[in-house]
């Protein structure tokens, strides 16, 4: 269901499975299993895709309902799907979702939950659910409302809209159209890109910072940033005095 | 006034509070800087009669932020140096400094930056905490902390995130590279670009402007209604 790789310190997850890399379940890697993987690896960043065509055309109907039938566990299959995406957007080192067809539904949460998306030109995005009785179940809802004016959001996911590439762009609800070139290559050479050469430990803070900002007060947040400045200029003070005794 | 402030000066203008950084060219940010600044913001905080504030500076370049042997060494170890209160531990000295630039951002009269010229690092973060910011179209700004193993220290990347958004702040964050004035404007980080001679003019000019009436929150409204072409400013 998920293809791991990984390339000068970056994480490559792949949903696989082609052509519409439909979600099977909400949790789809474990949080051990993937939190052993990037801090076992030490990685630097981690870009979401989709095998071939398609990001993901979200939770197949089907699966659903047969969670549902199954009963007791449903509420519990969501929970852990919500933790995945919760983990993903509160690790510390930046999560880019790269984006090329029909983004969805479940996949559409999972693109959300990421520090950025990266879409190519023919990406379409949507919540279909409510087109089946259901709504975004994964805190799609809330991630789209933090992202978009509620008029926007209304319209997608009650109205169930698609929207394509540049109207994503003009609402912001991804950060870059990428053409003539595959959303995967693109965004796998940006996050090299900005990490390369950057310690681990100042890629943590900068995203703590960044974390930091929304969910605690100007006063705490500033002062936690220049906590984590103090540690990063003893460490390098450190540093220079062994380089040059 | 204090008579010994060698690197800022203040002076009101018809209501309006006029900041230059004076150590030109760089106008670096020394802790003697911070040390005058911390003062000068503790006037400002009980000042009554102020109707806006316009920050700028005077050479060529707006700051080239702080001095980094000094910040490190700083971190480490209480300075000697001579001021007696620059001796404390650099936790209280950052955090005050902080608190300084927070206030500008608090103020309830609009506050302006007018920048020319180079704005980066620490600068770049003072400016940001302006409630509007305008500069000529050579100014050169950036957060290159990360090139030095550091990250911003002084609240700017609240700031930065709030105005460009999570995915830009992360690249420019990380990246740590400078850019001109229109990327920054792309970004939402500078609001408007004009003539680099225009701009300290052009700042009062809007300050007149906007000071009648000033409501903080409508701030983007207020970048709306006005033109370059408009020969008020000009």
């Amino acid at each position: 269901m998920i293809d791991k790789k990984i390339t000068d310190d970056i994480g490559i997850l792949i949903l696989e499975n082609p052509p519409q890399n439909y979600l099977q379940k909400p949790e789809f890697i474990p949080v051990p299993e993937l939190m052993e993987w990037v801090e076992g690896n030490h990685l630097k960043a981690l870009v979401i895709s989709g095998s071939g065509r398609h990001f993901s055309g979200g939770a197949k109907l089907d699966s659903i309902f047969a969670m549902a039938e199954a009963g007791e566990s449903m509420e519990g299959w969501m929970e852990k799907g919500k933790e995945l995406l919760d983990y993903l957007q509160d690790l510390n080192i930046p999560v880019a979702a790269a984006i090329s067809g029909v983004c969805f539904g479940g996949g559409l949460e999972i693109a959300l939950a990421c520090h950025m998306r990266i879409c190519s030109e023919n990406a379409l995005f949507a919540f279909p659910e409510t087109n089946l009785g259901l709504m975004p179940g994964l805190g799609g809802t809330f991630r789209l409302g933090e992202r978009i004016s509620l008029q926007d959001s209304l319209k997608m996911i009650l109205g169930g809209d698609m929207i394509n590439a540049d109207e994503a762009l003009s609402l912001k609800v991804v950060d870059t159209v990428v053409k003539n070139e595959e959303p995967l290559l693109y965004t796998f050479h940006f996050l090299r890109k900005i990490t390369e050469g950057r310690p681990l430990k100042i890629i943590n803070y900068v995203m703590q910072a960044l974390k930091n900002s929304k969910r605690l007060s100007a006063e705490e947040s500033m002062r936690e940033e220049t906590r984590m400045f103090c540690d990063l200029a003893r460490i390098e003070s450190d540093r220079r005095k062994n380089a040059n005794p | 006034m204090k008579q010994t402030q060698h690197n800022l000066v203040f002076n009101i203008t018809e209501g309006i509070g006029h900041l230059e950084l004076n150590h030109p060219p760089a106008n670096q940010m020394t802790a003697e800087f911070f040390y005058e600044f911390n003062e000068l913001v503790d006037e400002l905080r009980v000042m009554k009669g102020l109707k806006a504030i316009v920050i700028s500076s005077r050479g060529r370049h707006f700051s080239s932020g702080a001095n980094l042997d000094e910040l490190l060494e700083q971190a480490v170890i209480p300075g000697e140096r001579n001021h007696p209160e620059i001796n404390e531990n650099w936790n209280t000295i950052s955090e005050k400094n902080s608190r300084s630039f927070l206030f500008f951002e608090e103020m309830e009269i609009p506050v302006i930056a007018a920048i020319r010229g180079v704005c980066i690092g620490s600068a770049f973060e003072f400016a940001l905490f302006s409630h509007f910011r305008f500069c000529g179209e050579d100014a050169v700004f950036g957060n290159p902390e990360t090139t030095f193993n550091l990250i911003p220290g002084l609240g700017g990347i609240r700031k930065i995130a709030a105005l460009c958004g999570q995915a830009k702040a992360i690249e420019l964050l990380l990246k740590g590279n400078t850019f001109g004035a229109q990327e920054a404007q792309l970004n939402h980080l500078v609001d408007k670009i004009v003539p680099r001679r225009k701009v300290v003019e052009f700042s009062m000019a809007f300050a007149r402007k906007v000071m009648k009436n000033y409501k903080k929150q409508k701030a983007s409204l207020y970048l709306q209604q006005i033109s370059l072409d408009d020969p008020f400013y000009i």
